[in-house]
């Protein structure tokens, strides 16, 4: 065994316990032969007990404990009850109509065949939805709300002034001189710049995806702020496939919704209503980087992976 | 052994009493492990509280099923992902319109590099690792990957329960535990890396 297999197929079966005895044996001799794994054995079992101390259990609240034990004594007074009794209790709203038939037995084929009625109905006509439904994701709902406003009226309001060298070349924007609402021409990188300015003055990230290997240019950007006052970036990138939109802004308290349909690294990529959705968060300051587009999510994989093969950035 | 016979025979045989009595002292106890778990995928105290209820009130139903002497934890958390994954499942989630393989290499890639000793081991066992930071850590993984770690490290099952509780092969789960870890530490050693830079 050598490093490289130990590291990648038993490193952390060994620190859980879980390896079969011979595989065992086999890692135990060669972490007791290599300081480098034995280190990494160490570390992983550290990882390991610091995530068990830092993310402790929540305790359930006093009142659902008691919520619960209401409902089982219910379900146990329910069960205890015999069935003509459950019957009478089903029936009596029917009864209160002022039916003349008071016996609750006589009632009993109607009701069993209505019973059955309305179970068939509902499972035709009723829209299926479980008892908790899927918990929408409010960064993902804002992305989506922005980003259908964004397909017909994006207008840019960075970099907030622009002007004219003595040549006549723009090198940096006026939002209101630019009749089409352009950072800048394809192959000027300063967009890239005099975005990434007009961000960083924001208190927000200032790095960007370069998709312009994958085809896209920048159209612009926006910095805009949250209702309850957090500065927000957009970056809008458009390409013969579609478009992209870009959010970042600081949310402290996000973790990446279970769903996934695939990761690259520790970005997370998600279909949510129709969209392709790729998450990420910053490794320091706590802002997150939302990507949505219309194009499949395997696109935006590509995408992304020619953009930002490496680093993090938005 | 002897008290596994008596919940058996009190749960098949025994008065709705003795029913009720056995569960509380088999599935009761991890209750806050369920509302954790409920509250890390409902993402808002209502619905867990919801979830969390529908779970026990299912558990109790079906309690006949229980194997006794198994993880009780493991099975009531493998029925309250499977209530929340079939409501998740009813939602607009698509499937991917093909398949991911040709990320898988690069996924590998990055975790190899992840576990390669660039990082120094000292500098992350004993740099005084702060909760917030974990959190952040573990927050910023794929939920996959933190689904597997924390039921492992966190909720202390072992790997074939977690399939169960995921719904997922064995050899997916080592997987996940594994490469999860392995982005934990570069996740952790970016974090060190910005404090380093900032001096936060």
């Amino acid at each position: 065994m050598d490093c490289r297999e130990y590291i990648s197929e038993y490193l952390a079966g060994h620190a859980d316990g879980e390896l079969a005895p011979l595989a065992r044996r086999a890692a135990d001799e060669h972490v007791s032969g290599c300081p480098i794994c034995r280190a990494q054995l160490i570390e992983e079992r550290a990882l390991k007990a610091i995530v068990r101390q830092s993310v402790a259990l929540a305790k359930a609240p006093a009142e659902l404990k008691s919520r619960i034990r209401g409902a089982l004594d219910e379900a146990d007074r329910r069960a205890a009850a015999p069935w003509t009794a459950r019957l009478t209790e089903f029936l009596a709203p029917f009864r209160a109509l002022g039916s003349r038939i008071s016996e609750p037995l006589v009632w009993a084929p109607a009701g069993i065949a209505a019973v059955i009625a309305i179970a068939i109905l509902a499972a035709i006509a009723v829209p299926r939805r479980g008892l908790i439904a899927p918990p929408p994701v409010p960064e993902f709902e804002l992305a989506i709300s922005r980003f259908q406003q964004f397909q017909h009226d994006f207008v840019p309001n960075v970099p907030a002034e622009a002007y004219e060298n003595q040549t006549g070349a723009v090198y940096a924007w006026v939002i209101n001189r630019d009749p089409v609402h352009r950072v800048a021409d394809e192959a000027d990188s300063d967009a890239f710049n005099d975005l990434a300015r007009s961000f960083r003055s924001a208190n927000l990230p200032d790095d960007l995806f370069d998709f312009a290997q994958a085809g896209y240019t920048i159209t612009g950007g926006r910095v805009d702020q949250l209702p309850d006052g957090r500065p927000i970036a957009y970056t809008l990138y458009e390409g013969a496939a579609g478009e992209i939109v870009s959010l970042c802004f600081y949310d402290p308290t996000m973790a990446a919704p279970i769903g996934a349909v695939n990761w690259l690294g520790l970005r997370s990529f998600y279909q949510y209503k129709g969209y392709s959705i790729c998450l990420s968060f910053y490794p320091t300051g706590h802002f997150i980087s939302i990507l949505i587009t219309r194009m499949p999510v395997m696109q935006l994989m590509r995408d992304v992976a020619a953009a930002d093969p490496s680093g993090i950035s938005r | 052994m002897l008290c596994s016979s008596l919940l058996r025979m009190a749960r098949k045989s025994g008065t709705a009493a003795d029913r009720r009595l056995a569960f509380e002292r088999e599935a009761l106890p991890h209750l806050d492990a369920v509302y954790s778990a409920a509250l890390r995928l409902a993402r808002n105290p209502d619905d867990a509280n919801d979830l969390t209820q529908e779970t026990i009130l299912r558990a109790y139903r079906f309690f006949d099923q229980f194997t006794a002497g198994t993880n009780c934890r493991a099975w009531l958390l493998t029925i309250l992902y499977n209530i929340f994954r079939n409501a998740w499942h009813r939602g607009e989630r698509e499937q991917p319109a093909s398949t991911p393989e040709e990320f898988a290499g690069e996924i590998e890639a990055q975790s190899r590099d992840a576990d390669q000793s660039r990082i120094n081991p000292e500098a992350l066992l004993l740099s005084r690792v702060a909760g917030r930071r974990i959190e952040l850590a573990l927050n910023a993984l794929p939920a996959e990957f933190r689904e597997a770690l924390i039921l492992v490290d966190v909720q202390e099952l072992n790997y074939q329960e977690v399939a169960t509780v995921l719904d997922a092969p064995l050899g997916t789960i080592k997987s996940r535990v594994s490469r999860g870890r392995a982005l934990m530490r570069k996740a952790l050693c970016r974090l060190d890396q910005a404090r380093g830079k900032t001096g936060t």
